[in-house]
């Protein structure tokens, strides 16, 4: 290796990172804008929001997973905002450790933030992954209308809200909840990642709506209008240019290299072809 | 314990589960909610066997001095911390301020910055996989490079475009082929709790 490419390979990592932690310091809106894309996706959260009744108690399957969760928290966040604003009661319950770890976080952001106590409760955390899940389906129950139950006991919900991670995600709930409990309306958060995983389950309506990529999340937190309660969601939007500047830095490494071993396979094929 | 005792111990609560969702008989439900808190017990006894042999290894590494006793002092001073602000005397578990506090100031940020640090990573590791001369590598890093430029937040006819083909991608090919490997595996499952429990083609042959 010369020695330019050696202070390239180098230096290349810490010189992306400072280039988009500065991107990120940037204003927001400095014409790119996320939300301006297909809001299909909002348009499904807010028609199965629109959906609830009065004071509608949801299950929040909090089981979202460190890696991916700083995608998908400007959006969870707003949407907690807003069910808490159409008065809804949020019983936060919690599959996997991590899912825990990070129920721990918003439950606390949200005692600081000063979200009415009475409408949030805490089920805590159930181990046992699918088995747990079987468990809750069969557990859920009815309870007084409108009702809070206290921790250790289950709700009778109107909808479930689940924060999908790797471990334990939208796929799980619908396969092990939705056929014990089918009139239970499953909306979902959820990394792109598993996009492909769960578009089937979004397009034969085992999900009632799906927010799974950084513009549908946007194009959602945009049509929101929260009044006092706009305290609980983000006060700044991710930035785009730290997401446009980071995906074509991959699109340049990666073409790079494909470039290079386009080459490489070119000059094989030419060599036989000569000899 | 024979080979075949475990799948054949899975396919029956898996098939008296399947019957309890079927059927409403209040003995068969009873039934299939032993079996469901048996596992959930077993799985919770797992997670805390783990708990505890990851703190004697990591004791372990630091009373030897063998490995990275600087990692291993701070993953027990970690638990330690953790277990101090849930269990000590007047605390309120994992709802605990203090548990809160390690959690949202320290745990959460952490970790989340080290998997932060795999954007730098998985693309020096899809440079170095194509230096081989491997097919696969080339495909899936091409097929990498084609959704990273469909996912590019840019708006306008461009933006419009690529929303709609990245959308196209999702439910053709890629819903087809995930479509067919969920049926796949579901009849796989379906075919091989049969054959378990009919006792055809088992392990032990």
């Amino acid at each position: 290796m010369s020695d330019r490419r050696a202070i390239l390979s180098r230096m290349g990592p810490p010189v992306l990172l400072l280039v988009l932690a500065g991107a990120v310091l940037l204003p927001a809106d400095i014409g790119l804008r996320l939300d301006r894309a297909d809001s299909s996706a909002s348009r499904g959260v807010n028609v199965a929001l629109d959906q609830l009744p009065e004071d509608p108690m949801v299950l929040v399957g909090f089981d979202p997973d460190l890696g991916t969760y700083a995608e998908l928290r400007p959006t969870v966040r707003a949407l907690l905002g807003d069910l808490l604003g159409r008065g809804a009661n949020l019983a936060f319950i919690s599959l996997t450790p991590e899912g825990r770890a990070l129920a721990i976080g918003e439950l606390d952001r949200l005692a600081r933030l000063e979200a009415n106590p009475g409408q949030i409760v805490d089920l805590g955390f159930l181990p046992g992954a699918e088995a747990a899940l079987v468990a809750l389906a069969r557990g859920l129950g009815p309870t007084a209308a409108g009702a809070l139950v206290g921790p250790g006991e289950l709700p009778d919900p109107d909808m479930a809200l689940v924060i999908g991670g790797n471990d334990l995600g939208p796929r799980s709930w619908v396969e092990q909840v939705t056929p014990r409990r089918e009139s239970l309306e499953i909306v979902a958060v959820a990394p792109t990642v598993l996009l492909p995983d769960l578009q089937p389950y979004l397009a034969s309506g085992q999900l009632a709506a799906l927010l799974a990529t950084p513009r549908d999340g946007a194009a959602y937190r945009a049509t929101l209008e929260l009044g006092p309660l706009e305290r609980l969601v983000e006060p700044t939007e991710p930035s785009s240019l730290a997401i446009l500047l980071g995906i074509l830095a991959a699109i340049v490494v990666l073409g790079q290299a494909i470039g290079v071993r386009f080459a490489s396979a070119m000059r094989v094929f030419g060599s036989r072809e000569a000899s | 314990m024979r080979r075949s005792t475990i799948p054949a111990l899975v396919a029956v609560v898996g098939v008296l589960l399947l019957t309890d969702l079927l059927l409403v008989n209040a003995s068969l439900a009873e039934i299939a909610g032993v079996a469901i808190d048996a596992a959930i017990l077993v799985a919770a006894g797992a997670a805390l066997a783990a708990v505890a042999s990851l703190a004697l290894r990591r004791a372990g590494d630091l009373v030897r001095r063998r490995g990275d006793s600087i990692g291993a002092a701070f993953v027990l001073g970690g638990m330690a911390a953790l277990l101090i602000a849930g269990l000590r005397p007047g605390a309120t578990g994992s709802s605990d301020p203090a548990v809160g506090w390690l959690v949202s100031a320290l745990l959460i940020p952490i970790g989340a910055t080290l998997f932060a640090l795999l954007f730098v990573t998985t693309l020096a590791a899809s440079r170095r996989s194509l230096a081989t001369p491997s097919r696969e590598a080339t495909v899936l890093v091409t097929a990498a490079l084609v959704v990273l430029v469909l996912l590019l937040p840019i708006g306008g006819g461009i933006g419009a475009w690529l929303s709609g083909a990245a959308g196209w991608m999702l439910e053709v090919p890629i819903g087809a082929v995930f479509r067919g490997m969920l049926v796949g595996v579901a009849i796989l499952a379906a075919v091989l709790a049969a054959r378990t429990v009919l006792g055809v083609g088992t392990t032990d042959e």
